[in-house]
């Protein structure tokens, strides 16, 4: 057990590490990136990048300096406003961000394994089918083709949510709904997959065979296998809702992180990318945690087999 | 079996007929399978795979997949017929008046619960007790099995015992409630030959010990010359031959049958007592032959073989066979029908 | 039973026919023309291939046979829709004018009798104020009234549309810069699908190379080895991706560079796990004793064996690169102008999503259509190599 978190947890923190690093050093390797001393734009920036990295030391000494910062969680000066940091930024986009964020994946949990068992239940017949049709346009479909016919067609044409911002709280409902369309459909069709799969397992012929009631073979011994799989996907699932809050923030036009760094890029704000990138990864690792602690709970065979080694 | 004749029997299987209806069409897994069991008395059911012995079994349990269906006969366990009675009902016998025991305990177990739990949860769903008193029982049932240090095993799960302690589990779950008929489907067949000895003396052991009847399922001739009183061939979804151990072993009435000895040189020899195939293959049972379904494979196939299907002839003494050589005009073939039916 | 009347010579021996006896059992094919079977018989899958195998034509020579390019601009006719409703006026000498109003831009353009485009035609007098402009066809005289984009008489009678007409000029319509929506469709096709597949192309060798480098040297090599992809793995790859169009510019070399040089984990995975399968393998160790090369033993045994999986994963990283790149460009990030995938020309699309709804229609469903058919196709691949995994 405790070998299994260990293993977990260092995996997360070289991961993080790697991360770290190699976002550096792409970053070091534009021209004119945030870690030469060339010319810049403001001469302030300059001064508060050179205050912050002494931008005349060696590379690896800069790199240093760079990990020293992020480890006290300090992303270091915006590369394009003056006066304004890293943390500033995400800080200002975070709350939209969690907002729409936690609300998707709320969905994704709470739509997409329902809809995953009741297809697989009925599996050949009406719902199934049904199921299974919308899963698999939610999956083809790009999000970002979901995101622009659903402004168009409930916010332009219908009127009935608002075509941007989360002042009102209709608000919320096309973009979560854009954000969360491809992994409700991949979770449902993950979920009925998996529990069709474990239904045919023995040991639920067992569970009917010991007498059981039809509710405690399904629910004690089905559901609970049959969600080991989707949980272990939850942790992408995390790493995509954020990556699609890229485009589905710029055509809501939410001020939230997504938006911030898809301006960050287009302005090559290049210490907003690299702090924007590594908290988006911090994020994301500590969700893969999460969900890795989550499967222990689920599977004891992972407790087992981690001890072994 | 004399008693036969004096209380009715425990279980009375009668012209059970069971398809799997598939995008191919209907698959007759079973086709009119009849025999009768008595309270404590051991029932062996031999066939190549494929014969249907599984699903006969499954059939009787209700825990047919859903696209199989019984689609005739009867099974009176004490009085009722297992086969009208509906889902609540079934499920109150299973596990309770009738356990099963199958063939793969690698996967018969749940991975993600403990084998106490397991055992634990069959006796809650069967009596009236405290989780306390089942997990006493628990206990008490992995005593009996041979687990050691039972009470510490219960916390266990499934993937930290071996193949040979995790069927000393189902055995203790399919014991959990006094049943009167355990259905074995070959519960040795996935174990080391040294293990298999000691999970069928146990078996056997405890069989006597709690005097409950019992199908065991199995490809292992040695196996049932060991351990049962009485057997049924199958051949292609149908019973071929049926009667007591010593002497359907001794003389055999049927083709089938012989053709499953003659491939053993010794029952009570150590090497391995499984079926050598006897040339050919079992019948396509989506199309079954309109004849005897052992005609393609038969040494003694005759025009009337391919005709029609031979009906379940007498004998001798408590003994079936399925063959038109019992015909009183057929041809008289040495060690199958001479000695058997007087010219 | 006994009194079963039989005639005597039904009790004739047959011969046993050991040909019959083996008839009876399923006829039993190689693995790979079952496989074709069952990929055959998979309506979705034939359909997806199908789709794909026309895309590709169409991107390969569509641009050839299309009479506009993809860059060729003209502002005069820009945001034409590719069906509209044409009115006619005639003048009191007989000459008929036929002409449409864009609604999105409020312009009036004359269509020629065999539905092309003609040009674009001049307000004689605009009133800014009554929002009204007029027209002159001969001597009768239109008032358009762009507040209720009305178009009538100088006598106030309406004008009424004299049918629908296809836009013979372009076939698609044109985007905002005027350009053809047909020839920048293909074009993009052709630039997305490039992309796609040099991107899993690449993906495939690294994979292959690093899974075969990592199974073939085994031991600590390989631990180490696959302690990098599990932690490259957990990486959100999108944003290096990101990271990599950031530092090299946009552009389709850089698309194709950091999309390949990403996604090659599975494939290394793969190929791994059947090179170890395989060195454990009887036959393997009979083969190298008896003198075989290793390249042979690769070529001979492992591909064959791992050919599925490959393949599976191949079809569903190829819809994954497609829509990668897409998003890439629908940020700013992809293929540069004046060229065009289907990323670009949905985000361009979507500048124009309040004039010109339509727009969106034609690379949005290229872009579904083409994710539809490799997963109907990737389905079917996985269904019909593994039916056991059938659901
Ligand atoms: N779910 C199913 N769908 C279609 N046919 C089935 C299904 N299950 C079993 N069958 C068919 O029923 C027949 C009998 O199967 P059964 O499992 O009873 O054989 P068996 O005698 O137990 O064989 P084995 O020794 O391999 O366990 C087989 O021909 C099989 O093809
Ligand atoms: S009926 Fe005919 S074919 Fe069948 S077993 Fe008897 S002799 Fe052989
Ligand atoms: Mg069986």
């Amino acid at each position: 057990m405790t070998a299994y978190v260990v293993q977990r947890l260092l995996l997360m923190l070289v991961t993080l590490f790697a991360i770290i690093t190699l976002t550096f050093f792409l970053m070091h390797a534009v021209p004119g990136g945030p870690f030469t001393s060339e010319k810049m734009l403001q001469p302030e920036i300059q001064a508060a990048l050179n205050a912050k990295y002494h931008l005349d030391d060696p590379l690896w000494l800069q790199y240093l300096n760079y990990l020293r910062g992020v480890l006290s969680l300090d992303l270091g000066p915006s590369f394009k406003y003056a006066g304004m940091s890293v943390n500033e930024i995400i800080a200002e986009g975070l709350p939209v961000t969690m907002k729409t964020g936690a609300l998707a994946l709320l969905c994704v949990v709470a739509l997409g394994v329902p809809l995953g068992i009741v297809a697989a239940l009925n599996r050949n017949r009406w719902p199934d089918t049904l199921v299974m049709v919308i899963a698999t346009i939610g999956v083809a479909v790009p999000s970002y083709v979901i995101a622009t016919v659903a402004l168009y067609v409930f916010a332009l044409r219908l009127g009935w949510v608002p075509t941007f911002g989360l002042d009102d709280w209709r608000g919320y409902f096309l973009p979560v709904f854009a954000l969360s369309g491809f992994w409700i459909s991949f979770i449902a069709r993950l979920a009925r997959s998996s529990l069709l799969e474990t239904l045919q397992q023995d040991y639920m012929m067992t569970a009917k065979a010991k007498g059981l009631k039809r509710g405690t073979v399904l629910f004690k011994h089905g559901l609970r296998n049959s969600l080991i799989p989707v949980v272990t996907v939850l942790g992408p699932v995390v790493a995509n809702l954020l990556t699609g809050s890229f485009v589905i923030e710029q055509i809501f036009a939410l001020p939230g992180i997504g938006r911030h760094f898809v301006l960050s890029i287009t302005n090559r704000d290049y210490t907003a990318i690299m702090g924007i990138t590594i908290f988006y990864a911090a994020v994301l690792m500590v969700m893969i945690f999460i969900v890795d602690m989550l499967y222990l709970v689920l599977d004891p065979r992972i407790k087992y087999r981690a001890d072994a080694k | 079996m004399t008693t036969s004749h004096m209380s009715p029997p425990l279980l009375s299987v009668s012209n059970l007929s069971t398809s799997f209806f598939t995008s191919r069409g209907e698959v007759k897994a079973v086709r009119g399978v009849s025999f009768e069991l008595n309270a404590g008395e051991i029932l062996g059911i031999v066939g190549e795979s494929g014969s249907g012995k599984s699903i006969t079994c499954m059939s009787l349990m209700g825990l047919l997949r859903s696209s199989g269906r019984v689609i005739e006969g009867s099974a009176r366990f004490e009085g009722r017929d297992l086969i009208t009675l509906d889902e609540d009902e079934l499920s109150e016998l299973r596990g309770n008046d009738i356990s099963m025991i199958f063939q793969d305990p690698m996967t018969s177990l749940n991975p993600t619960l403990t084998v106490g739990e397991q055992v634990i949860e069959t006796i809650l769903r069967h009596r009236k007790v405290s989780r306390a008193e089942a997990r006493a029982r628990a206990i008490e049932l992995f005593e009996l099995v041979r687990i050691p240090s039972a009470a510490k095993r219960l916390k266990s799960y499934p993937h930290e015992f071996s193949g040979g302690m995790r069927q000393r589990v189902m055995i203790a779950i399919a014991l959990a409630c006094d049943p009167k008929l355990l259905i074995a489907d070959e519960p040795t067949t996935a174990l080391d030959v040294t293990i298999q000895r000691q999970i069928l003396a146990l078996l056997k052991e405890l069989q006597g010990r709690l005097g409950m009847a019992v199908i065991l399922i199995t490809h292992d001739l040695g196996v049932i010359a060991e351990t049962a009183d009485r057997v049924l061939v199958m051949y292609g979804g149908m019973v071929m031959e049926e009667g007591p151990v010593r002497e359907l072993f001794a003389r055999p009435s049927h083709p089938y049958t012989r053709g499953l000895l003659a491939s053993i040189p010794d029952l009570r020899d150590d090497t391995h007592h499984r079926l050598t195939p006897i040339p050919g293959s079992p019948p396509d049972m989506l199309r079954p032959p309109k004849g005897c379904p052992f005609a393609p494979r038969c040494p003694h196939a005759m025009a009337q073989c391919n005709a029609a299907l031979p009906p379940l002839y007498h004998a001798g003494e408590g003994r079936r066979a399925r063959c038109w050589l019992h015909h009183p005009e057929a041809p008289r073939v040495a060690g199958i029908t001479a000695e058997l039916v007087p010219a | 039973m006994t009194d079963i009347e039989i005639a005597p010579e039904m009790w004739a021996p047959t011969t046993r026919n050991g040909a019959a006896a083996e008839y009876i059992a399923a006829p039993s094919l190689t693995f790979w023309q079952d496989v074709r079977k069952r990929l055959w018989a998979n309506k979705p899958a034939m359909l997806g291939l199908g789709f794909i195998i026309l895309l590709v034509l169409a991107a390969i020579f569509g641009p050839m046979l299309s009479r506009h390019t993809y860059f060729e601009q003209n502002l005069k006719l820009s945001n034409v829709p590719p069906l509209f409703q044409t009115y006619e006026v005639t003048d009191s000498t007989g000459a008929t004018t036929r002409f449409f109003f864009n609604s999105g831009n409020l312009n009036l353009y004359e269509v020629t009798p065999s539905g092309e485009v003609a040009g674009l035609l001049r307000a004689t007098k605009k009133d800014l104020i009554k929002k009204q402009q007029q027209f002159k066809f001969g001597d009768k005289q239109v008032v358009l009234d762009t507040a209720k984009q009305q178009l009538s008489f100088a006598d106030g009678t309406a004008l009424a549309p004299s049918g629908w007409q296809w836009n013979m000029s372009n076939v698609l319509g044109t985007d905002q810069l005027g350009r053809d929506v047909l020839a920048r469709q293909l074009y993009g096709a052709r630039i997305s699908l490039t992309v796609a597949f040099v991107a899993t192309l690449v993906n495939f060798f690294i994979g292959v190379f690093y899974g075969g480098l990592a199974g073939y040297l085994g031991g600590k090599a390989d631990t180490i080895m696959m302690r990098i992809v599990e932690v490259i793995s957990t990486i959100p790859l999108t944003l290096y991706v990101i990271l990599i169009m950031v530092v090299f510019n946009s552009g389709f070399l850089s698309v194709v560079l950091a999309i390949g040089s990403v996604y090659w984990v599975d494939m290394a995975r793969i190929v791994r796990g059947q090179i170890l399968t395989l060195k454990q393998q009887d036959y393997v160790a009979a083969a190298r004793t008896m003198g075989a090369s290793t390249p042979r033993i690769l070529v001979r045994h492992l591909l064959p064996n791992s050919v599925g999986p490959i393949l599976v994963t191949l079809t569903m990283l190829i819809p994954s690169a497609i829509f990668i790149e897409s998003f890439m460009s629908f940020i700013g990030l992809g293929v540069t102008p004046p060229e065009a995938s289907w990323g670009t020309l949905t985000s361009e699309a979507v500048e124009t999503l309040r004039a010109y709804p339509y727009q969106l229609f034609f690379p949005a469903a290229a872009i579904s259509l083409t994710m539809f058919a490799f997963n109907f196709l990737g389905d079917g691949l996985r269904d019909a190599l593994d039916p056991r995994l059938r659901t």
